[in-house]
């Protein structure tokens, strides 16, 4: 069945810093269009395959779309509108964000934090007791 | 058949989707069709690169858009602002500075 490569087309939008707001956005129009389109070729009494390929050539070369979103700096996210503010504002969201990531993670992933939690006490707990007995030995010799 | 978006085109989709979408909200599809069909096929465009247009004029503040559930489906309806109005009547001007250019051009004898 022939389909518009629009996961091709998110993929280059996404890469090129069209912000995801506008691509995902513009692929489900695109979509609905592709749809219409095949319904109405249905409707006049066409089959499927018939239908979908008119569908395609009526849509039109993916890249030109591609191309006409890319030459809008104003449909770019802000990140690449304003590369050095993201630069200082994303270090400093991540580094806020860290204390919660253990209790965003911990929610879904508890027995598995736990599990790994008392393996670190056991082998901090271990290495401090070798630590103990070579300072005793060096101490008592 | 008209060929698809020729260089002189430019600004001409801008004006037509305002014109179109002053008069009630549209979403692509179907503002493709109208358009089909307010320039007799004059004007072919590449009907998936009406969405790039239709962002653009959305993030200059010349259009709004809203999510409306229709017959089990979610289309996307684009509708002018005050900014679009505006920007439609100075398109309109524009364009019929040209034509009035043109028009005079063609009508005036041809010089050696």
């Amino acid at each position: 069945m022939p389909r518009p490569n629009f996961i091709g087309l998110r993929r280059e939008l996404l890469h090129s810093g069209i912000s995801p707001r506008h691509v995902y956005r513009a692929i489900s129009e695109l979509d609905e269009h592709f749809e219409d389109l095949v319904y109405a070729g249905l409707e006049d009494g066409r089959d499927r395959i018939v239908a979908e390929r008119n569908a395609m050539d009526a849509l039109g070369d993916l890249g030109a779309v591609s191309r006409a979103m890319r030459h809008q700096p104003e449909l770019k996210g802000w990140a690449w509108r304003h590369p050095r503010l993201a630069m200082f504002v994303y270090p400093l969201a991540c580094i806020a964000a860290l204390p919660a990531v253990p209790v965003i993670a911990g929610v879904q992933h508890a027995p598995q934090i736990a599990r790994w939690a008392i393996c670190l006490l056991v082998g901090g707990f271990v290495t401090a007791l070798m630590f103990l007995v070579l300072q005793l030995s060096i101490t008592l010799t | 058949m008209a060929q698809t978006n020729p260089p002189f085109m430019t600004g001409v989709p801008e004006l037509l989707l305002l014109r179109l979408l002053e008069q009630q909200e549209m979403y692509g599809y179907q503002l493709v069709r109208s358009i089909r069909q307010v320039t007799d096929d004059a004007i072919s465009l590449g009907e998936g690169v009406i969405y790039p247009a239709l962002h653009g004029l959305e993030r200059k503040g010349a259009l709004k858009s809203r999510r409306k559930a229709v017959g089990g489906r979610t289309r996307v309806y684009y509708s002018l602002t005050r900014k679009g109005k505006q920007r439609l009547a100075d398109l309109q001007q524009d364009w019929q500075r040209i034509q009035v250019g043109i028009t005079s051009a063609l009508e005036a004898p041809a010089h050696a």
